[in-house]
């Protein structure tokens, strides 16, 4: 085709027999595509940016040519070749859910039986990396478990710094004692699953209402000094409308809820229409609505490259909420590069990201602080402290975009059965049903 | 409760006073009270603040 030219060369997969294929990051106009063809069921092509960010200011500059074997995907573990460490390790304690979505990485209710807390005792011994260790518990939906705060207290009894409970927030809103129970077992953060601002947006993703319930939750978790991040998955033609709107939102509700993780959907899991370029929604496209929907309270330069795993696997934005606005602390500097992808900054982000996702405990939430200027050094520090708030993002990949190269610098990892396994290796899911 | 060590400025000769002074780190613009010589303008940042307030600040501010 006219008005094409290849980027870069990277590694990806046939998306319904997942061979390794050679692929090509293809320019064509503003925007890139992947692009990979498979002998047996031939030319595949994503969208992959849009054009409205420069794609090599923001990925610091990818490396023109492939290596000669294509990196490993085998859900096996993290090899010598995987060039990040774990930021957080994701726990499934259970199968089941108490949602019935129509969009879900995990696709629960696979019939099998949650493991006995003896054997997630016995995972969390093995995981855990005394006083480093960050644990979400997931699924399935967790709370559906009783004995969810005996999970909790057992990864803090074997050295977990930190426990985060990835849910949908139906049972923390329904049980009023739960959100107390899990503080005191020592859960650190709740990621709560929140669509949007606007009924008909739950209704469509999670087929039923669930607004009144999310309020809910965040009193609960408010009530128990647990800091909430909400958790969009952001559907094009959903909820994309609505960003700014979530934004508002959260900010409005802090410092209970200490910002927002958008996750553009995915089709993992439960994939129930296997999606068109329309269907994709960029990591530059997100940022673009961002800046457009908060009416430039947040600028472009605000959010960051993540750091931590691949550049185009997500970004973040770190801010103070004060006087009901967002101030932001990060901003792009010029002349530094994009992104500071070194081999070691996991460990950086997990502190990074628990100052401002946990609520801090004791005297400082009450300390006495005069004045309302953030320029007062003591004045910042308190604010920084009770009401900091990060706008982040996490792109995953599915059969469809999936490019190995980024797979390679992943820190979200799954532990299963002593291995532990990027995300997108471990959720990934062929297209060949459809 | 012991009396505060009076700090005296080694070029002036001159007491320290406690004044507002202003600070910048990675681009963003601080002020806090510190001793600071009325004849030449020199502050003194105690080893205490720089190891306390002044590293809260910096962690705070630090990109992950």
């Amino acid at each position: 085709m006219t008005g094409e030219r290849i980027h870069s060369e990277t590694w990806s997969l046939c998306p319904v027999c997942l061979k390794r294929l050679p692929a090509i990051r293809m320019v064509r106009g503003r925007e890139i595509f992947l692009r990979k063809r498979c002998p047996s069921h031939g030319l595949f092509e994503t969208v992959i940016w849009r054009g409205f960010l420069d794609f090599n200011e923001w990925t610091g500059g990818l490396p023109g040519n492939r290596t000669e074997e294509p990196p490993c995907n085998d859900a096996c573990g993290l090899c010598p070749d995987h060039l990040q460490q774990t930021c957080c390790v994701i726990l499934d304690i259970t199968g089941r859910c108490n949602l019935e979505c129509s969009v879900c990485f995990a696709d629960p209710g696979r019939g099998r039986e949650d493991p006995p807390l003896s054997a997630i005792r016995a995972s969390l011994e093995k995981l855990v990396e005394k006083g480093k260790t960050l644990v979400q518990l997931s699924g399935g939906e967790p709370t559906v478990r009783d004995d969810l705060p005996e999970i909790v207290a057992a990864a803090k009894e074997v050295g977990a710094k930190y426990v985060q409970l990835n849910t949908n927030g139906l049972r923390l809103a329904t049980d009023r004692e739960l959100a107390g129970r899990l503080a005191l077992a020592g859960l650190s953060f709740v990621f709560l699953q929140f669509d949007g601002t606007e009924e008909p947006i739950h209704q469509q993703i999670r087929n039923r209402p669930l607004l009144d319930i999310k309020r809910k939750v965040i009193e609960r978790c408010a009530d128990a000094n647990l800091g909430v991040t909400l958790v969009p998955t952001l559907i094009r033609g959903v909820n994309t409308h609505n960003i700014g709107e979530i934004i508002r939102f959260a900010v409005d509700q802090s410092p209970a809820v200490r910002g927002v993780h958008f996750q553009p959907v995915t089709y993992l899991g439960r994939v129930t229409a296997l999606p068109s370029d329309n269907d994709r929604f960029t990591l530059d496209e997100l940022i673009r609505e961002i800046v457009r929907q908060t009416e430039g309270i947040i600028a472009a330069p605000n959010l960051l490259p993540s750091c931590c795993d691949h550049p185009l696997c997500g970004f973040h934005g770190d801010f103070v909420v004060h006087n009901g606005n967002l101030v932001p602390l990060l901003a792009k500097k010029e002349t530094s590069s994009a992104c500071c992808c070194t081999p070691a900054p996991a460990d950086k982000n997990r502190e990074f990201v628990a100052r401002r996702w946990q609520r801090p405990v004791g005297k400082e939430e009450g300390e006495v602080v005069t004045g309302d200027d953030l320029r007062d050094m003591e004045v910042f520090l308190h604010h920084v402290r009770n009401h900091g708030f990060t706008l982040t993002a996490m792109a995953f990949q599915d059969a469809g975009n999936i490019d190995l190269a980024r797979l390679r610098h992943c820190s979200l990892h799954v532990y299963d059965d002593g291995r532990l396994v990027p995300f997108c290796s471990y959720f990934l899911t062929p297209w060949k049903d459809h | 409760m012991a009396e505060p060590k009076k700090l005296i400025c080694v070029s002036c000769n001159r007491e320290l006073e406690m004044k507002k002074t202003d600070f910048t780190y990675l681009g963003h613009s601080f002020f806090t009270d510190l001793p600071r010589c009325p004849g030449c303008g020199t502050v003194y940042i105690s080893e205490e603040l720089v190891k306390g307030r002044i590293s809260d600040v910096e962690m705070q501010l630090e990109d992950k």
